[in-house]
């Protein structure tokens, strides 16, 4: 029971922090707008297949070979955008961290009976929660830009509660994996700079190497082969399974979530580990 | 009386190289306040960092309150209270929200929680900006509300690390009246690191000079600066007062006398008690005085004593603080405002 009220109590303060913090929102809702409002408008694969010489069915086969069913790069790049926030938002997760070592507030927290776990539990429980809004977010947005007549996400499957759970628990999964590696890393390391070096140094790997933004079939085989293990590939194809349907795929949408379960328990582990040592006495 | 906090060997190196604290022992009984007096660097922040479990010790044993400190780490901080000297307080939240998310994490009862942040908040002058957030307190609250934190789980021991550092006078004589007040009602034992001397001498039941990782004395103030010789008495007799000198040397107590200038210092444990039979030895030998005063030796000569090195000034009150540090001190004591 005590452990309970200490998470809770350590959950509501980062929540209370949170809401305190609107840029911080902001900042994390800003970069998915922009990719949305102007990437997306502006580079518009579809109309790249515009070409006379295709007939339309030549067209769509060739659009959906290449962007495994989804009707036009719009709706397939705006799921990728799901994993791409789960990557920017939880980041804060980590740089928290580090500014609560400096403030004094973790060294606080330390000298009462409350465990390394509770300390990272409620950390990861409230940094994982707000990417998952923000997820939400940018899917809603993504579907009214196509109802205000601008290029949009259009969900061509029809998505059952099995499939909306899927949704859910992948993009969840994801914020689980990035936010226990953004506290590991922010546990680890003292400097502000140096995290932020470090944070540059594994977003955009991550994000390059990934399914999120790249046509599949445009991709050479061995970017597909490197990104079929990414978790951000694994949980943007659960979304695009659901949203334009699963003929495109090897697996169906569980087997890749199964991945990024073991992705996030790995990374959880890890992260846990690596807590306790930050947070017992120093020898 | 039962001991509160033990140390046995307490060593701490770091990098293998460098001996922060270099085989402490000392005892600190049930109830008292008990001082860790020394310059920066001296060991002072390391040993309490020992004893709340923060650090593990190189060598040595502890136990505070019966608990072995680094076998039951856990279970200590239950039982201690900490005020680190820079504010850990979240500056994001209010006063209220800090206090209550403490005591959440002390496991102090749910119904009873509300009750004990608005005495706290009440009792450490805090209540009118308990709703603010931490980041538009002045430094005294801050330092108030860091104090308010680490007891509010009611400890029965309180470790206090430098907990007025950088408090103006008025604000350091005030935090130790609360502290005074807080340790008769409750009856906690508190250990506090500090470089004020003033400090150290008008708070401490019993002080241990720190110097280079080493306790170099322990006792009461009074006995550290008895172990100097004792008090002070300076004779002022009116004309050639020759006579009175061996009188002086004879009388019980007395380690020694010195004459210069017509004045007689003499040096004795309790001046006080002497002064009377200086002045029956005087009369008696028909020697007239002009004056006589009294002058205990300070903690300034006991730190000299036991370093071998003045008390640095950087290091701690400028001598005006001092004064009004002590004045604001004794006239909190006495309920004048």
């Amino acid at each position: 029971m005590s452990s309970v009220r200490r998470w809770a109590a350590l959950t509501r303060r980062e929540l209370l922090k949170l809401a305190r913090n609107p840029a911080a929102i902001g900042t994390s809702l800003l970069l998915p707008i922009l990719y949305l409002v102007l990437f997306g408008q502006g580079f518009n694969f579809s109309s790249f297949l515009s070409s006379p010489y295709l007939t339309p069915d030549q067209r769509l086969a060739l659009l959906h070979s290449n962007l495994l069913g989804a009707p036009d790069y719009f709706s397939y790049f705006s799921a990728g955008m799901v994993g791409f926030v789960a990557v920017t938002a939880t980041l804060f997760v980590g740089a928290n961290v580090i500014f609560d070592k400096l403030f004094g507030t973790l060294k606080r927290t330390s000298a009462t009976p409350a465990t390394a776990t509770d300390i990272f539990g409620a950390r990861l429980f409230a940094g994982s929660i707000q990417p998952v809004a923000l997820a939400f977010l940018v899917l809603g947005l993504a579907i009214l830009l196509g109802d205000l007549g601008l290029s949009g996400l259009h969900i061509t499957a029809s998505v059952s509660v099995v499939g909306a759970a899927e949704v859910v628990v992948a993009i969840l999964l994801l914020s689980v994996m990035f936010a226990s590696l953004f506290l590991s890393l922010g546990f680890t390391i003292e400097q502000p700079q140096t995290y932020f070096a470090v944070v540059n140094a594994i977003n955009l790997p991550v994000l390059l190497t990934s399914a999120a933004l790249y046509p599949w079939g445009a991709m050479p085989v061995w970017l597909q082969t490197i990104a079929s293990y990414n978790p951000v590939t694994l949980a943007v194809w659960v979304l695009r399974i659901n949203f334009f349907g699963d003929t495109y795929y090897t697996y169906a949408a569980w087997f890749y979530l199964l991945g990024l379960f073991a992705w996030a328990v790995g990374m959880f582990t890890v992260a846990t580990l690596l807590t306790r040592r930050a947070l017992a006495p120093r020898k | 009386m039962v001991d509160a906090i033990v140390a046995e060997g307490l060593s701490k190196t770091f990098n293998g190289s460098v001996k922060a604290v270099d085989g402490v022992s000392f005892s600190v009984r049930e109830g008292e306040i008990y001082g860790f007096l020394g310059p920066n660097g001296a060991g002072k922040t390391t040993t309490l960092s020992l004893l709340t479990a923060v650090l593990g010790p190189t060598a040595g044993q502890a136990t505070v309150d019966g608990l072995d400190v680094f076998r039951h780490p856990h279970d200590l901080k239950q039982r201690i209270g900490l005020v680190f000297q820079e504010s850990t307080a979240d500056q994001d939240l209010t006063g209220r929200e800090n206090l209550e998310l403490a005591a959440a994490l002390f496991g102090v009862p749910l119904r009873d929680t509300p009750k004990r942040v608005d005495y706290l908040l009440s009792r450490l002058a805090l209540s009118e900006a308990s709703e603010r957030l931490v980041k538009t307190y002045s430094g005294g609250m801050r330092r108030r509300l860091e104090l308010a934190v680490g007891i509010v789980h009611s400890p029965r021991v309180l470790f206090l690390d430098e907990p007025t550092l950088g408090l103006d006078p008025q604000g350091r004589a005030g935090f130790w009246k609360i502290i005074q007040e807080l340790r008769q009602e409750s009856g906690m034992t508190v250990f506090l690191t500090t470089h004020y001397l003033d400090e150290a001498d008008g708070m401490c039941d019993r002080i241990a000079i720190i110097d280079h990782g080493k306790i170099v004395a322990t006792g009461t103030p009074s006995e550290l600066k008895d172990r100097l010789g004792g008090d002070v008495v300076t004779v002022r007799p009116l004309g050639n007062a020759a006579a009175l000198e061996p009188a002086l040397k004879a009388l019980p107590g007395v380690t020694a006398v010195t004459a210069q200038d017509g004045t007689f210092r003499v040096k004795c444990p309790g001046g006080d008690v002497l002064i009377p039979k200086i002045v029956g030895a005087a009369t008696a030998l028909g020697i007239p005085i002009a004056g006589i005063s009294l002058r205990r030796p300070s903690l300034d000569e006991v730190f000299l004593e036991f370093t071998g090195r003045e008390y640095r000034e950087d290091e701690g009150p400028t001598a005006t603080d001092r004064a009004v540090f002590l004045t604001r001190f004794q006239q909190s004591r006495r309920g004048i405002r």
